[in-house]
């Protein structure tokens, strides 16, 4: 073979990689998420109505807001804060799809840095995306990752220093929605992103943020609310009502004090809300999970996890049923009940009170597929893309 | 954002000269290697990952 | 079939692959990428274009780091300007060995501490302090083996350790308190490593020394040289004392930056393309075993492989984990670099967290331990760089064994630092 025949040869196997993995990462980055909003959602507005530094950009998320008739109280719920912790995101989209307030006002998000939604993790082997079986018929999310994407925010820093309190990070966490908090105007793309919401929870005087969440089961802070100190007997007393109505158990973990850029520390600290993180269970995420693949992200059943659980390497159970994403869909809108329950009950004058929103047993009955609605039936300007 | 733009510069001269290296070669082995490595510059440029 | 026995067929497949290519003569990068493929078709994933193309991307920027620094190397040797330093530095010391090896061991701990990359010492520092040991009479694979050791405990020195910083950040654990759990150890192991390796070494033959080594043109001097650095350090020094008003250069634009001023101060017009080209040459291997390695850990997660090496090392007995650290954290490092920290040592903090040890202490031990792997093959990244630049023409076993004695030295100190972790815990303050 000549040289020349031979440099072309390779150099047309190397373009077919480079073409066949180009489209796909092409594809997951420009696939368009359904969101039908449902019968409660009064309007949809934009991160960047809160903060010009972001309007236009890849984090400039939809915020869907629902508002009671009668008065009261506002809250935040992010999705998507993690991408790749999908429950979190399902959770918001059923209830921007399903759920309507009688009193107060809430705001959902569900691609919190839409930005990381876009990627998936280098090393980490995840599958692009997934599929949710709904009565009509299947609905494709992006799998994302748990750091925004350095198409849109690159380089890093060698070592990350968090604002305002310095404390040093590992790099990647620049880019980490949960390492940003309280976000600052003029930072990265993902700072902006948390100074926008900051500026969001000020502006409409929120009361409780809501993050949800997944965690690896062999990560000890799992199956719990992370309350800032200001809703620790929120926490605690929505807590106690989870384990005796809705049949599983939601600990209490207390923000710790030094550990800073984290939603439940830093919410609490710098605006006037109650910052709570929920955390629900995910055997993709483990280190010692084996076969990655959408499979597991959606069942949570892997035998390594489960081996590692007979070792007391873990902080929750875990037996050969997994974690189906509607056992942890269905712990987030329970918990997220629990929690409005306690608070409308505690503060009457800034009650909000949600109907609609499938609890813990309906999610596990019904399915998460069976509350997403089918966007080809709906009126077209009830559908947005997320 | 400079910055940024200057990262992309860097990651062209470097593609910029892996290519040129592919052209020099003489090991069909290196050649190998050279394209897997350029992968990923390419990639980058092409604002595909 | 069960997922161990499936995942472990799939290992089986990728080392047969990787023995198979070996044997017919494919370079080790090269045999890293068919273990890969054979593993994908194994597992069932066929040719898995995404996942190849994304676990090449693992440590590009990296790879980025590599290219720059080795650029700005390669300027200043071509600028005449390592040849004036080394002409300088032992005009100055070459009676007083003790200083000298105090000298080097700070010189090459501060690159990598600052970096968190041991590659960085070896290109920045390691060439200027081959030579000078070299006149001290030491022979070649003894003066890398110092390199290497001190180039690994530099990239486990604080403030940048980046097994640290990845594993804590995989158990979202803040990267405090690790100061100085990491400085100590490295420190006295860094002097340790430096005394015991060159107690055989004498004064420096001053005047061989200067006939053989290269004269620097008319024109050179000390500031042509330190101008390069200081912008070096400037920079990096700037981003962490005004972190919030400095933009974020990243290490690639810092090195780039300082590489365009040694060009700019060189007495003598430098053929940059040609060296630009060279410098890519010369770090193929490197950046080819780093691309191909993060395929194969892709490849690995993607099939189940990386979930049966971790499952099986943290549920051996606990005593059997202590004993093993020294070849469980080298061996990782030497297949995964990086990609160990979230591997092993993500599980094995928990591990530690849930048997009552003190996890900073604990992940400080590990992470001097960790880079002792990076001379291991397959890849041997950094030991190959190491023997590259002190130019060794020994075999590469020489080399390993001239290492030996300091590296259980090492291990030693680092199991017993997790060991012992609790009752050092005194050390994690800030």
């Amino acid at each position: 073979m000549t040289p020349t025949l031979r440099k072309t040869v390779i150099g047309v196997l190397g373009l077919g990689l480079l073409v066949f993995s180009g489209l796909s990462f092409r594809r997951s980055r420009s696939l368009k998420e359904p969101v039908v909003i449902g019968p409660g959602v009064t309007r949809v507005v934009r991160l960047g109505d809160y903060f010009e530094g972001v309007r236009g950009s890849t984090n400039d998320a939809h915020i869907y807001v629902l508002e009671g008739s009668e008065p009261g109280g506002t809250i935040l719920v992010l999705g998507g804060t993690h991408p790749e912790e999908p429950a979190g995101r399902l959770a918001a989209w059923i209830m921007a799809e399903q759920a309507v307030v009688r009193a107060g006002r809430v705001f959902v998000v569900l691609s919190a840095n839409r930005s990381a939604a876009t990627a998936t993790r280098l090393g980490g082997a995840y599958p692009p995306g997934f599929a949710i079986q709904t009565p009509w018929g299947e609905q494709a999310f992006r799998t994302g990752d748990r750091w925004s994407n350095p198409l849109d925010q690159w380089p890093d820093p060698e070592v990350y220093i968090h604002y305002p309190s310095r404390q040093e990070l590992a790099y990647v966490d620049i880019r980490n929605l949960n390492r940003t908090w309280p976000g600052r105007p003029d930072g990265t793309l993902t700072e902006r992103t948390c100074h926008a919401f900051i500026e969001l929870i000020r502006r409409e005087k929120v009361d409780i943020l809501i993050d949800l969440h997944e965690a690896e089961l062999q990560y000890p802070v799992i199956s719990a609310i992370v309350a800032h100190q200001k809703g620790q007997d929120l926490a605690a007393m929505a807590s106690m009502m989870i384990s005796a109505e809705d049949g599983f158990a939601m600990g209490v973990e207390y923000s710790p004090l030094a550990l800073h850029g984290l939603s439940h520390r830093e919410v609490g600290d710098h605006t006037d809300a109650i910052s709570l993180l929920l955390e629900a269970p995910e055997p993709f995420l483990d280190a010692t999970r084996g076969r990655t693949d959408a499979d597991l992200l959606l069942t949570g059943r892997d035998p390594f996890v489960v081996r590692a659980g007979r070792h007391g390497l873990l902080f929750e159970k875990i037996d050969e049923k997994g974690w189906p994403i509607d056992v942890r869909v269905g712990r987030h809108t329970s918990a997220i009940l629990r929690i409005l329950e306690v608070w409308s009950g505690d503060a009457p004058d800034r009650a909000v009170v949600i109907e609609g929103l499938p609890g813990y047993d309906e999610v596990i009955a019904k399915g998460v597929g069976a509350y997403l609605r089918d966007p080809s039936a709906a009126d077209p300007k009830s559908v947005y893309f997320e | 954002m400079i910055v940024t733009v200057l990262y992309y510069l860097i990651t062209a001269a470097v593609a910029a000269l892996l290519v040129a290296n592919i052209v020099k070669s003489r090991k069909w082995q290196d050649e190998v290697l050279y394209v897997i490595v350029l992968i990923p510059f390419l990639l980058r440029l092409l604002r595909l990952k | 079939m069960s997922a161990e026995a499936s995942a472990a067929v799939v290992l089986a497949v990728m080392a047969a692959a990787y023995a198979a290519a070996k044997l017919f003569k494919l370079s080790t990068e090269l045999a890293l990428f068919a273990a890969a493929l054979a593993g994908a078709l194994a597992g069932g994933a066929g040719i898995p274009a995404r996942h190849i193309a994304e676990g090449a991307f693992t440590y590009f920027d990296i790879i980025l780091i590599f290219v720059t620094a080795t650029l700005f190397m390669n300027f200043l040797k071509e600028s005449g300007g390592v040849a004036f330093v080394v002409r300088a530095v032992i005009g100055r010391f070459h009676r007083r060995k003790a200083i000298l090896f105090i000298l080097f061991a700070f010189l090459l701990l501060v690159p990598g501490a600052l970096t968190g990359a041991g590659s960085v010492t070896v290109l920045v520092a390691g060439g200027m302090v081959a030579t000078v040991l070299g006149y001290m009479g030491l022979p070649r694979p003894r003066v890398a083996a110092i390199i290497f050791l001190i180039a690994g405990l530099s990239a486990a020195a604080p403030p940048v350790s980046l097994w640290a910083m990845l594993t804590a950040a995989g158990v979202n654990m803040p990267y405090v308190g690790f100061f100085l759990p990491l400085l100590v150890p490295c420190v006295l192991l860094a002097l340790v490593t430096i005394f015991w390796l060159g107690r055989k070494a004498g004064p420096v033959d001053l005047a061989l020394a200067l006939r053989e080594l290269p004269e620097p043109p008319a024109g050179m001097n000390g500031m042509r040289i330190a101008l390069p650095f200081l912008l070096f350090l400037g920079l990096v020094a700037a981003g962490r004392i005004w972190p919030f008003d400095f933009p974020i250069l990243g290490l690639p634009l810092i090195f780039v930056a300082a590489a365009g001023l040694t060009l700019v101060l060189s007495p003598v017009r430098l053929p940059v393309l040609a060296v630009a080209r060279r410098t890519v040459e010369q770090l193929l291997p490197l950046i080819g075993t780093l691309t191909c390695a993060g395929i194969l850990v892709q490849v690995m997660t993607l099939t189940g492989v990386r979930g049966l090496i971790a499952i099986t090392v943290v549920t051996l007995p606990v005593i059997a984990v202590y004993l093993t650290l020294f070849v469980t954290l080298p061996v990782s490092e030497a297949v995964l670099m990086w990609g160990a920290a979230p591997v092993l040592g993500v599980p094995l903090v928990l591990l530690f967290n849930t048997i009552n040890l003190n996890p900073v202490v604990a992940l400080a031990g590990m992470s001097v331990i960790w880079p002792l792997g990076d001379a291991v093959p397959p890849t041997a990244i950094i030991g190959r760089l190491t023997a590259d630049t002190v130019g060794m023409k020994e075999p590469y076993g020489r080399f390993l064994l001239e290492c030996l004695g300091p590296a259980l030295l090492i291990a030693a100190a680092g199991t017993l630092m997790v060991v012992f972790s609790k009752k050092l815990a005194f050390l994690a303050v800030f």
